[in-house]
């Protein structure tokens, strides 16, 4: 049950206490979703599921991500759905839908606070939101933009907005709310892109010297397209301490279909499973699970999705588990680098010349 | 009447230049292997033998190879010469933007048939369109200069005012798919009298008789499948997306055919680990959306799906770079589901191609056509989709 997890500090189990409750609960949840949602029923029935042969948290099956822009899976009545999550997709390309019932949105609400609590303490801070209030104005359909500072929310209090409608920084805003927080710890929170574009660069041109050594910022969305500009993780630290003096980095990885189950980075910049989930990276040439320092490509496991099949996923995302139980920060489990997402195929054959082209427009 | 300028500024000429495709509706029509095109192109091969660059590409070498001049000698007296052909004018050809040396295939076509070329190649910069580009140049500024007029090899962004011009001054325009592009191009008109050859989406199977395979070398029909099939990531038209076993050793024979192919395939090919997880992830949609599909195995080079039924559709989940849909069958009655419009060639190992072809016209069926041995799906000939793709570029002039 999801409530013996919530007795334990989400980084106190080692490795095989952390691998024996995960795997009772994961079989649980393969046999809800078999249950309760025809597709996935059908899915296990095709790759020959056993629940006997699951040995550990690695037998589980491991969907697809990708099948969530396909299908619409839910393990719930459609009357039971409380919220659809969607995945921030440009035009043209297609969305995650994630159906959460009011259990699952609760769970993942408890587990983000449980996760965060453990790097900026139990307390709520104010939070400075990079980003227009725009975007998540409409309720309706979250992105997961939107969905991530409204997850966020429930962990802080008196969120602030601190851009404009056209992403231009509000120094007004900005101002205003550090006069009022900045002595004490709050946090800023943005997509790393924008954190860079809209915060730092801002910044960088205003006559004011900032101040936010208490500030944790904490980054999400990635690092691609940054780096495609030539700006490192370390570059991207240096310079947001050299512009406002950002005390604690706090980069994460998470998807919109594992939402609550984040990976937060540590004081040592390493990104870490809590016990409500785990990764295991796999070898493209048979899905066999890496090494410890091998690259591979990303599953993720969660114990939270109750109301839609996402309790084990495929992702299209490479990673390395640097290491388990061993963090110099104290933090039991495995501590991850994801490099990104899997390089996209250029396959021969008659393939179109002009859809090629619509097709990435 | 002022003929309408072709708007030339996005145009990058690799054999021509905008005088040659502004003129080229006025140059006349040539007979059907005319002596000209035919000595052109055995020069055209003896070059690309020649050139140290083709050696490192099989196919600008079977493109050498087939038009070189005894070849063409032979397929000359296949055709019927007493009825008098000629060129149709203008051919205007849209080539696919994977398979490079397509557009040389489909202007050899047009050149006997006695047309002249404008030709679109993908925008990808692949070193074979160059050799064969390089090689063209030379000819025609040397000895084949009176014939510069009848080539234009071009790149253009993606543009349907461009497309709209040259199809405008066509007599016959060749789409080589997908559907997504013959729709796009389609949507630019040709002139009244002109025609147009389509080469839509297409799948192919192959059938194979377990006890005859036991009987052969099994490395040569490894390797001859993988040609058929990872040689072009498995997404030619012609290569097999469902092997359908007969015969009274199933079982043996598929375990040797595989693990033979898996040797080929560990060593000859490079998979992107993207598309393992694509692979994994059509097999799924596969399960999810009809039953009794089984996947036998989870070696990602070779991803096998066993199907316990033939439905029509069964092929719409087809995927490349090494997905295979697997069935056993008694009779061949029981492929007919899967020969519908879209399925384009039949490869045969130790099953008789005229029966094949015969059962094929019996049952009046849509698709299929061809039918061809194991390990000769990608060979180039001059009959494709159904069309003799030198006689459909020709008229007849009759007296």
């Amino acid at each position: 049950m999801i409530n013996d997890f919530y007795e334990l500090d989400p980084y106190e189990l080692n490795s095989a206490d952390k691998e024996e409750m995960l795997r009772k609960e994961l079989i649980e949840l393969t046999s809800l979703h078999k249950d309760k949602c025809k597709e996935y029923a059908d899915f296990l029935e095709a790759v020959g599921y056993d629940a006997g042969n699951v040995k550990g948290v690695a037998d589980i099956p491991f969907f697809p991500v990708r099948m969530f822009k396909e299908y619409d899976l839910k393990s719930i009545g459609d009357d039971e759905v409380f919220k659809t999550m969607t995945s921030s997709g440009t035009t043209g390309q297609k969305v995650s839908k994630i159906f959460l019932d009011k259990e699952t949105a609760m769970i993942q609400q408890k587990v983000m606070v449980k996760i965060l609590s453990s790097y900026w303490g139990k307390k709520r801070l104010p939070m400075l939101v990079i980003d227009t209030p725009e975007v998540v104005r409409n309720r309706e359909m979250f992105t997961a933009r939107g969905a991530a500072i409204i997850g966020l929310q429930v962990v802080s209090r008196d969120t602030v907005y601190a851009s404009n409608d056209d992403m231009t920084l509000n120094f007004d805003v900005l101002d205003d709310f550090l006069s009022k927080y900045g002595d004490g710890r709050f946090i800023i929170f943005g997509f790393t892109f924008l954190v860079w574009e809209h915060f730092y660069k801002e910044l960088l041109k205003a006559d004011k010297k900032y101040d936010m050594s208490e500030a944790f910022l904490m980054t999400g969305g990635g690092w691609k397209k940054l780096e495609s500009e030539a700006v490192s993780r370390q570059l991207f630290k240096e310079k947001l301490k050299s512009v406002c003096n950002i005390g604690h980095f706090l980069d994460h990885y998470g998807m919109v279909e594992q939402t609550g189950c984040i990976y937060a980075e540590c004081e040592c910049g390493n990104l870490h499973a809590s016990i409500y989930s785990d990764v295991i990276t796999r070898r493209y040439e048979d899905f066999s699970p890496c090494d410890i320092g091998e690259k591979g490509i990303i599953q993720v496991v969660s114990a939270l999705p109750h109301s839609y099949p996402g309790h084990s996923l495929l992702t299209e995302d490479e990673g390395i588990i640097l290491g388990e139980d061993d963090c110099p920060c104290g933090r039991k489990g495995k501590y991850i680098q994801i490099i990104g997402r899997l390089k996209s195929a250029e396959l021969r054959g008659c393939s179109d010349t002009y859809a090629d082209k619509y097709g990435k427009n | 009447m002022i003929p309408m300028l072709i708007n030339t500024e996005k145009i990058n000429f690799l054999v021509g230049d905008k005088d040659i495709l502004n003129l080229i509706q006025d140059n006349p029509a040539l007979p059907m292997f005319s002596d000209k095109m035919l000595k052109f192109l055995e020069d055209l091969s003896r070059k690309l033998m020649d050139d140290k660059r083709s050696r490192g590409y099989q196919d600008v070498m079977s493109y050498a190879y087939w038009i070189r001049k005894s070849s063409l000698e032979r397929i000359k007296d296949s055709y019927d010469m007493e009825l008098s052909r000629l060129g149709r004018g203008v051919s205007f050809h849209i080539s696919p933007s994977n398979v490079p040396i397509n557009f040389a295939v489909s202007m050899t076509s047009a050149l006997l048939a006695g047309n002249s070329v404008v030709i679109r190649v993908s925008d990808k910069d692949f070193e074979q369109v160059s050799i064969v580009c390089d090689a063209i140049n030379d000819l025609l500024s040397g000895e084949y200069e009176d014939i510069k007029g009848y080539f234009c090899i071009v790149r253009y962004p993606h543009d349907d005012e461009i497309t709209s011009q040259i199809s405008a001054i066509c007599d016959i325009r060749i789409i080589w798919g997908g559907d997504e592009t013959i729709r796009r191009i389609r949507s630019a008109s040709i002139p009244p009298r002109a025609i147009e050859m389509t080469f839509a989406d297409r799948h192919s199977i192959a059938l194979i008789d377990s006890d005859y395979y036991l009987t052969q070398d099994k490395r040569e029909v490894a390797k001859g499948f993988f040609t058929d099939t990872y040689y072009t990531d498995q997404n030619a038209c012609s290569s097999p997306r469902l092997v359908v076993w007969f015969g009274s050793k199933i079982d043996e024979a598929k375990a040797s055919f595989w693990n033979e192919l898996l040797s080929v395939v560990k060593e000859k090919y490079t998979m992107e680990p993207v598309v393992a997880v694509d692979k994994y992830a059509a097999f799924c949609e596969l399960a999810m959306s009809k039953k009794g599909a089984k996947i036998k195995s989870y070696e990602n080079y070779i991803m096998r799906v066993a199907l316990d039924e033939l439905t029509e559709d069964v092929l719409d989940y087809k995927h490349g770079g090494g997905y295979f849909f697997e069935y056993n069958a008694n009779a061949l009655e029981e492929v007919l589901p899967v020969l519908n419009k879209r399925c384009q060639t039949i490869s045969v190992l130790g099953i008789d191609k005229d029966k094949v072809r015969d059962f094929v016209v019996e049952n009046g069926v849509r698709g299929v056509d061809r039918v061809v041995d194991l390990g000769q799906t990608m060979a180039l000939e001059f009959v494709w989709d159904g069309y003799n793709m030198i006689e459909n570029m020709t008229r007849i002039v009759y007296a």
